[in-house]
C-alpha cells in the first residue's frame, strides 16, 4: 500500500504542474512558439555579412599612383568601400575620429622601388575603434587589402616585364599571363559535410538546446520557489510527502513538457525552417531527454539555494548569460582557457548543443562521451538538490 | 430584586460546559519549551497540557508567539530548548503514519491559485495517501462541509477571502485528521463565517478531534475547552475560559443596583465577599466567590447596613476586558522582576 500511495503523491504532483502550466494559454503559447518565432525573426532578418567598412585612401601628392577611387575599388579588397581619395592624412584621420569613415589607407610612396630595394613597402591601415570585434574584422580586412595590392604589384610588373615578377625559381614566366603571375593559386573548396546548412539550419538545434535548458530551469525553479513563498512547503513538511516524491513529480511533470514542447520546435524547425534531421528520431529525443533531465537538475538546484522568487530568476538569467557565452553557442568552447572550457562543460546546454548539432546536420555524434556527460550532470545535480530539499523538508 | 445574567455578558459561555467529557490522554505537551530568535525570545518557557479531544484556542496579539508555537508542534521548527512530544511522539521524529494523522491550516493562503477548489484538495488528499474511492469520497464530503461545494470548479485565486480561508480548512480536514492544528483560521473573515468556522470545529471536537487553534480574535477564546493565553512569548494564563475569567477578576463579579444611596466599602468584610468597588451613588460591584450562591447574602447584608438592593445581577466580562486585566498583571509582576534580573547581572 506504501507504494500505490508513493505513486499516488507522485502523480498528484504532476498532474498538479501540467494543470497549472495549462491554466496559463499564454505561457504555454510562447513555450511553444516562442522559440520557432525567435528562429524564424533571427533567419529572416540577419543577413549573414558585414557592414562594407567606408575607406578613404590617402595619396601622395608627388606619387604616381592612380587618383580616383574607381581604381582602388577595382583591386578587388573584400569589405572595404572606398569614398574617397584624397592627399592629405591629417584631413582624412580627422574624418575618421569624426565617424564619416570607418578606414583610412595610406598606400606606400614607391613600393617598387623598396621592393627592389629588398624592403617591404608599409601599407598604413587606419582605424578607430574601441569593439575588439570590429578592430579584428578590420585588421583581417587591411590583410586582404595588403593582398590585392600585393597581387597587383605582381600584376602590374609581370605586365611590365619586371625581373622580381616574371622569374621564380629560376624559370622564366614570361609567357604566363600576369593575373596567373600574381595570384598563382586560388583556394577551391570541397566539404566533406553531409549538408551545407543555412545559417538558421546551423543555428537552430543549438537555439533549440539553449531554449530548452532555459525553459527547464525556469519553469521547474519557480515553481519550487513559489511553493516555498506560498507556504506549501510547509504543508508538505508537515503531510507524509517526501523529497523523492516531490522531486520525481516535478521532474517527471516537466520532463513531459519540456518533450512535448521539443517535439512540436524540431517539427516547426524541420517543417518550416529547412533545419536539416539526417539522425533518426529516437537518437534525438535520447539527447533531448538527457537534456532537459540535466536542466531540470540544474533549475531544482537553483531552487533550493534561492530564498526568494527574485533570487531564482536572477539565478536562471545567469545561467543562460554564461550558456550563451561559454556553451559554444556563440563563440567556440576551443577558444577559451582551459579552466573555463572545464566550467562549460559543467552546463547542460554545452553538450546539448554539440550533440543536437551533430545529429541534426552529420547524422552521427562525433563526441559519443558527451552523452555519458549529460547523463552524469543530470545525475550528480538531481542528487545534490534532492539532498538539500530532504533537509528542507524534514521535521526539525 | 431580579438576579438576572447581564445582557452585556454575551449568553456564550464556555462550550466547555456543554461538551462530552475530555478524555485524560494528552495530545500535545510541551514542557519548558524556549524558542530564541537572534537573540530574541519568540517563545519562552512554554509549559502546556493539551488533553485529546479538546478545542485548545492558543491566543495573543499579533507577534506574541502562537505561530512559532504551532510551528513547532508541527515540526516545521526545533524548539532551541524544553521537550515537546505530539501525540507521544518527538515532532523532530515524526513519521509517514504520524504524519496522517495530523491535520494542518497555515495561516497564509498556501493553495495552488490556477486550481479549482476540486483539484487543490484532491491534490492534498493524495499528499496524505488517500486513493480511489476514499479520495472522491472526502474531498466531496469536505468542500459539502465548509459550503464550497457550488463553487468547486473555481480557481482558488477566484474565491473571495473567506472561500479561501474555508478551502484551506477542508484541505486540512480531507484526510481526517485525529490532531487538526488550525492557525489562525477566522483570521479576516467576516463574523458569520467565523461562526460557521468554529461549529465546524465544535462537530469535530465531538467526532473526538483534538484541535489547537490559534486566533488572534480574544473573543473566540469563549469557543474552546481550553484557552492558553499567550503575550511577549511568555504563557501568562491557560486553563477554561470561566477559569481564565475567574483568574482575572479574582471571583465571580455581583452588579447592585440599591434604592437609595449607599456606601460598598461597608461591605468589605462581609461573608464571600472578595472585593467592592463603587461605581456610583446607588451602583457598586462586588467580586464574590461564587454568584449564584453569593447574592442572597449580599441582599442581607446590604440590609444589614441599612440598605435596599433594587437589583442584582451576575456580570460577565467579556474575554478582551479578562485578557487585558491578564496581561496588565503579568506585566506588572514580571517587568519589575525582569528589570531586578538585569540590574543584578549588570552590577554583577
Amino acid at each position: 500500500m506504501g507504494l500505490v500511495k508513493t505513486l499516488f503523491r507522485i502523480l498528484a504532483v504532476v498532474g498538479k504542474e501540467i494543470t497549472e502550466v495549462f491554466r496559463r494559454p499564454g505561457a504555454v503559447l510562447s513555450l511553444i512558439l516562442g522559440p520557432f518565432i525567435i528562429l524564424a525573426v533571427f533567419g529572416a532578418g540577419y543577413q549573414g555579412v558585414k557592414k562594407e567598412l567606408r575607406t578613404i585612401v590617402v595619396v601622395d601628392p608627388a606619387s604616381n599612383l592612380p587618383k580616383d577611387a574607381a581604381a582602388y575599388q577595382n583591386l578587388g579588397a573584400r569589405g572595404l568601400v572606398i569614398v574617397d581619395v584624397v592627399t592629405d592624412r591629417a584631413g582624412a584621420e580627422q574624418r575618421l575620429r569624426a565617424g564619416e569613415v570607418d578606414v583610412v589607407v595610406v598606400p606606400p610612396i614607391d613600393a617598387i622601388t623598396s621592393i627592389e630595394s629588398g624592403v617591404q613597402a608599409d601599407l598604413d591601415v587606419v582605424i578607430n575603434l574601441t569593439d575588439p570585434v570590429q578592430a579584428g574584422y578590420a585588421s583581417f580586412l587591411a590583410d586582404t587589402l595588403s593582398s590585392a595590392v600585393n597581387r597587383e604589384i605582381y600584376r602590374v610588373g609581370a605586365e611590365e616585364g619586371q625581373s622580381y615578377a616574371i622569374s621564380i625559381g629560376g624559370h622564366d614566366l614570361s609567357n604566363v599571363p600576369p593575373e596567373v603571375i600574381a595570384s598563382p593559386t586560388r583556394a577551391v573548396i570541397n566539404n566533406l559535410a553531409p549538408v551545407s546548412p543555412s545559417l538558421v539550419g546551423y543555428f537552430g538545434p543549438a537555439a533549440l538546446a539553449l531554449v530548452l535548458q532555459h525553459l527547464a530551469v525556469t519553469l521547474i525553479a519557480l515553481s519550487i520557489v513559489r511553493e516555498r513563498s506560498s507556504g506549501a512547503l510547509d504543508r508538505f513538511r508537515s503531510s507524509p510527502m517526501r523529497a523523492t516524491e516531490v522531486v520525481a513529480g516535478k521532474v517527471i511533470a516537466f520532463g513531459l513538457l519540456g518533450s512535448a514542447i521539443a517535439a512540436i520546435s524540431v517539427w516547426l524547425l524541420v517543417t518550416f525552417l529547412g533545419v536539416p534531421m539526417l539522425a533518426a528520431p529516437a537518437a534525438i529525443a535520447l539527447v533531448i531527454g538527457l537534456l532537459l533531465l540535466a536542466s531540470l537538475g540544474l533549475g531544482l538546484l537553483i531552487s533550493v539555494v534561492s530564498d526568494s522568487e527574485r533570487q531564482a530568476v536572477q539565478l536562471s538569467l545567469l545561467a543562460l548569460l554564461a550558456s550563451m557565452f561559454f556553451s559554444g553557442f556563440v563563440l567556440r568552447i576551443e577558444e577559451f582557457q582551459p579552466a573555463v572550457q572545464a566550467g562549460a562543460y559543467v552546463l547542460p546546454v554545452t553538450h546539448g548543443i554539440a550533440l543536437l548539432q551533430d545529429l541534426m546536420l552529420t547524422g552521427s555524434v562525433s563526441h559519443p562521451w558527451q552523452l555519458a556527460a549529460l547523463a552524469g550532470i543530470a545525475f550528480v545535480l538531481l542528487a545534490l538538490s534532492w539532498l538539500r530539499l530532504r533537509r528542507e523538508l524534514r521535521p526539525a | 430584586m431580579q438576579v438576572t445574567r447581564s445582557p452585556g455578558a454575551t449568553s456564550t459561555r464556555s462550550h466547555c460546559t456543554e461538551v462530552p467529557a475530555i478524555e485524560s490522554a494528552v495530545a500535545i505537551r510541551m514542557a519548558g519549551v524556549n524558542k530564541r530568535y537572534n537573540g530574541h525570545d519568540a517563545v519562552a518557557d512554554l509549559d502546556l497540557e493539551i488533553p485529546a479531544g479538546a478545542v485548545v484556542g492558543v491566543i495573543g496579539p499579533s507577534g506574541s508567539g502562537k505561530t512559532t508555537t504551532i510551528r513547532m508542534v508541527t515540526g516545521s521548527l526545533a524548539p532551541t530548548s524544553g521537550e515537546i512530544l505530539v501525540l507521544g511522539q518527538h515532532p523532530g521524529q515524526f513519521n509517514r503514519r504520524m504524519r496522517e494523522r495530523m491535520g494542518y491550516m497555515p495561516q497564509q493562503f498556501s493553495m495552488y491559485p490556477d486550481l479549482t477548489a476540486l483539484e487543490n484538495v484532491d491534490f492534498v488528499a493524495s499528499l496524505y495517501g488517500l486513493v480511489f474511492f476514499r479520495r472522491f469520497r472526502r474531498r466531496k464530503a469536505v468542500l459539502k462541509l465548509v459550503d464550497l461545494w457550488d463553487v468547486r470548479n473555481r480557481r482558488a485565486g477566484q474565491l473571495s477571502g473567506g472561500m479561501q480561508r474555508r478551502l484551506e480548512l477542508a484541505a486540512a480536514l480531507v484526510h481526517e485528521p485525529q490532531l487538526l492544528i488550525l492557525d489562525e483560521p477566522t483570521a479576516g473573515i467576516d463574523p458569520l463565517l467565523r461562526r460557521s468556522i468554529w461549529a465546524e470545529i465544535h462537530r469535530l471536537r465531538d467526532g473526538g478531534v483534538t484541535s489547537l487553534v490559534t486566533t488572534q480574535y480574544v473573543t473566540e477564546a469563549e469557543e474552546c475547552n481550553l484557552v492558553a493565553l499567550i503575550s511577549g512569548g511568555h504563557l501568562i494564563a491557560f486553563g477554561t475560559p470561566d477559569e481564565l475569567r475567574r483568574q482575572a477578576l479574582g471571583g465571580e463579579v455581583l452588579e447592585v443596583t440599591t434604592t437609595g444611596m449607599f456606601d460598598a466599602g461597608t461591605l468589605a468584610n462581609s461573608a464571600g465577599v472578595l472585593g467592592a468597588r463603587q461605581t456610583g451613588p446607588r451602583d457598586f460591584r462586588l467580586v464574590v466567590e461564587d454568584a449564584g450562591k453569593a447574592s442572597a447574602d449580599v441582599v442581607q447584608a446590604v440590609a444589614g447596613h441599612g440598605g435596599e438592593v433594587d437589583a442584582i445581577r451576575e456580570v460577565r466580562p467579556t474575554f478582551e476586558e479578562v485578557f487585558a486585566q491578564l496581561v496588565e498583571r503579568d506585566r506588572a509582576t514580571r517587568e519589575p522582576a525582569e528589570a531586578a534580573e538585569a540590574g543584578s547581572a549588570e552590577a554583577a
